[in-house]
């Protein structure tokens, strides 16, 4: 009868769990429709090459293409799953918002592990085979094609769970307050940033700004999320501990 | 099951109808709190109740592990007490009934006679 | 006996509207316990302040002895189940038991599948995509296989048919008679249910009207029916709780008389007709809202 009267990491467990017990949305179909984008991607390299013939093409032709963000925001949608139904269902049936959060950090925490090092495996293989035999990167486009691959797990891990954080901030937000706090938010959000842009404007810090990110190793950037995803976290874990599940 | 009195009552009086009527005879076993409560579609506890009415008063006597069982002399005590009360239960909305109807005593009295003599 | 909920005072008040004003009862340990009323009165609401997942706005709220608001100790012994309980996209039913089975410490999985099987329930198919029917078995299922000690259960049976709720009424009893526990039943069906309840809370407009045991309220009240003058007479100076009249016949309901009173009754001609639980509670609450306005 005490049974999940125990130690608090065996009920953060149990919730966990049942964020897992349905795999499709938090992983399988994440990464099915990551293939059927690669897939599309693929198809219209061939496209183009069967349509160019024999002129040659540019070396970089295949290399700049967004398909792989497409994780990203597809892991805002899951935080948003997961701070509005899952919420309602796991505190609902009667866990206590801390283990809530506690289960939810953890399966965010691994899904960002399991995609970080997945997706940059993926570029391992595609930098081995150049880039699918047709020079393509899709896995890691563009200025990421020359960074290791363990810099790349590292990012993709830090940038999703940047994600997953924030996103679940935000749909915290929502849940509390309804589309009000978000107008609200985005608002503040809005003139925080013309503010930002306007202060740097009249001090003339675009030069610094630039030197900034050009002196900043793509790491480095990412490891500036940390601190963001970090409040992000925060702000969801005060958020949630006065929401009420709905129904 | 009726909605006029508390439901333990007509528990109570439903055994006491089957132990005068010799359905349950004295030293046999009642059924258990559960049984009952099943068959009656009610609730355990008001079945409890009912059963413990006719405990306190004697009726039933409780034989710790094995159940309980109508005890010696109840169904005497029983029929006792309800002739007590048939005056009122009975004969009273009977003659009443009698009076509106504009008879007489006497003829209530041969109705009877006629009736208890089939 | 001990009080398994104790509530004190308690109130709920969104902006101006109080859901929940000035309540107070305690419920007893191994009972079942009616909580009725109409649509919005605040059940559901009450329901969701004992298990934590409301916050009070000012009152005292003691489960097992203690504030259940983030209390995993307390809430792992408590099972609130709900018509309204979302569920995450995408969860089928056998999701849905198969995280119940882990939160529930005193889950039972042989008891569910036999339940399963009994109310018929669908398990591979989308929560979403289920009938209300089969939604709310679900609910049922997961409210009596947890065999949590105290188990909450707001409306459960909202799209079940009569044969379906008479398999929850019975299943309820059954399993309650060899596992005793607290249960909490709130419903509109009262009549239906009235057998099952020991205790009764009846909710009005946030506030309590009612708190009594129901073999207490049975026999309570009487409706009389009659001549209207002969009625008239009767009635005249005793708490009356409805009133009908057609032709030159009326029909009074009347509360606390006495064996006496029913015999003179009786004797003036009038047919005495026994009230029902659920016609002694609408009445009350019909009277209460007739006061306010």
């Amino acid at each position: 009868m005490t049974a999940l009267a125990t130690a608090p990491i065996h009920r953060i467990a149990t919730t966990a769990r049942i964020h897992a017990a349905n795999p499709w949305t938090i992983l399988y179909t994440p990464w099915l429709i990551l293939f059927g984008v690669f897939a599309l991607n693929f198809a219209i390299w061939h496209a183009v090459l069967i349509g160019a013939g024999d002129r040659p093409l540019a070396p970089d032709a295949f290399t700049t293409n967004g398909g792989v963000t497409y994780i990203f925001v597809y892991m805002v949608v899951v935080a948003v799953q997961a701070m509005n139904q899952t919420f309602s269902f796991v505190v609902g049936l009667g866990a206590t918002r801390r283990d809530y959060f506690g289960g939810t950090v953890l399966v965010f925490g691994a899904l960002s592990v399991v995609f970080g090092v997945g997706i940059s495996l993926l570029a391992w293989v595609e930098r081995a085979t150049d880039g699918w035999g047709v020079r393509g990167a899709f896995f890691a486009p563009g200025p990421l094609r020359t960074e290791p691959i363990w810099v790349l797990a590292v990012m993709y891990t830090l940038l999703l769970l940047l994600m997953f954080f924030v996103g679940s901030a935000v749909a915290a937000t929502f849940v509390r307050w309804g589309a009000n706090g978000i107008i609200i938010f985005f608002g503040a959000l809005a003139l925080l940033i013309v503010g930002v842009v306007y202060a740097i404007t009249v001090n003339g810090g675009w030069e610094a700004v630039g030197r900034f990110f050009t002196t900043h190793s793509m790491l480095g950037l990412a490891a500036y999320t940390i601190p963001v995803t970090l409040v992000g976290g925060l702000a969801g874990f005060l958020l949630m501990s006065r929401a009420t599940p709905k129904g | 099951m009726d909605d006029s009195r508390p439901i333990f009552l007509q528990i109570a009086e439903q055994l006491e109808s089957q132990i005068i009527d010799g359905s349950m005879r004295e030293e046999a076993q009642v059924p258990s709190i559960n049984d009952l409560a099943a068959f009656h579609r009610i609730n355990p506890a008001t079945a409890l109740k009912g059963v413990s009415l006719l405990v306190d008063q004697g009726i039933i006597y409780k034989r710790r592990g094995v159940g309980m069982f109508v005890a010696d002399g109840a169904r005497e005590r029983l029929v006792a007490s309800r002739r007590e009360t048939f005056g009122d239960e009975y004969i009273r909305p009977l003659v009443a009934r009698a009076r509106a109807l504009g008879m007489s005593p006497e003829q209530l009295i041969e109705i009877i006679r006629r009736e208890a003599a089939q | 006996m001990t009080a398994v909920i104790e509530v004190t005072d308690l109130a709920r008040t969104y902006g101006k509207v109080a859901a929940v004003a000035d309540v107070s009862f305690s419920i007893e340990e191994n009972s079942i316990c009616g909580l009725l009323g109409r649509n919005g009165a605040g059940k559901t609401t009450l329901m969701r302040l004992v298990t934590g997942q409301e916050f009070a706005s000012a009152g005292e709220i003691r489960v097992f002895g203690e504030d259940p608001v983030e209390n995993a100790g307390v809430l792992a012994r408590t099972c609130f189940v709900r018509e309204s309980q979302v569920y995450p996209d995408g969860f089928r039913g056998k999701h849905v038991l198969k995280a119940a089975a882990q939160l529930f410490p005193n889950w039972d999985a042989d008891y569910a599948a036999r339940l399963v099987a009994e109310f018929r329930v669908p398990l591979d198919r989308r929560m979403k995509k289920m009938s209300r029917g089969q939604r709310s078995s679900v609910g049922v299922i997961i409210g009596l296989a947890s065999r949590a000690d105290l188990t909450l259960l707001d409306e459960p049976y909202a799209g079940l048919d009569a044969v379906a709720r008479e398999l929850f009424y019975d299943h309820l009893l059954k399993d309650y008679s060899e596992n005793p526990r607290t249960i909490v039943l709130s419903t509109h069906l009262i009549d239906e249910a009235a057998r099952l309840l020991e205790h009764v809370l009846v909710v009005d407009n946030g506030s309590l009207l009612m708190d009594a045991a129901a073999d207490d309220l049975r026999g309570t009240a009487v409706t009389l029916v009659g001549g209207h003058n002969a009625v008239e007479r009767f009635a005249s100076g005793r708490p009356v709780l409805g009133w009908e009249s057609i032709g030159g016949i009326s029909s009074v309901t009347l509360t606390g008389l006495s064996d006496a009173d029913k015999a003179d009754a009786a004797a003036a001609g009038l047919e005495l007709a026994p009230v029902s639980l659920q016609q002694l509670i609408v009445s009350r609450t019909r009277s209460a809202q007739e006061a306010r306005s």
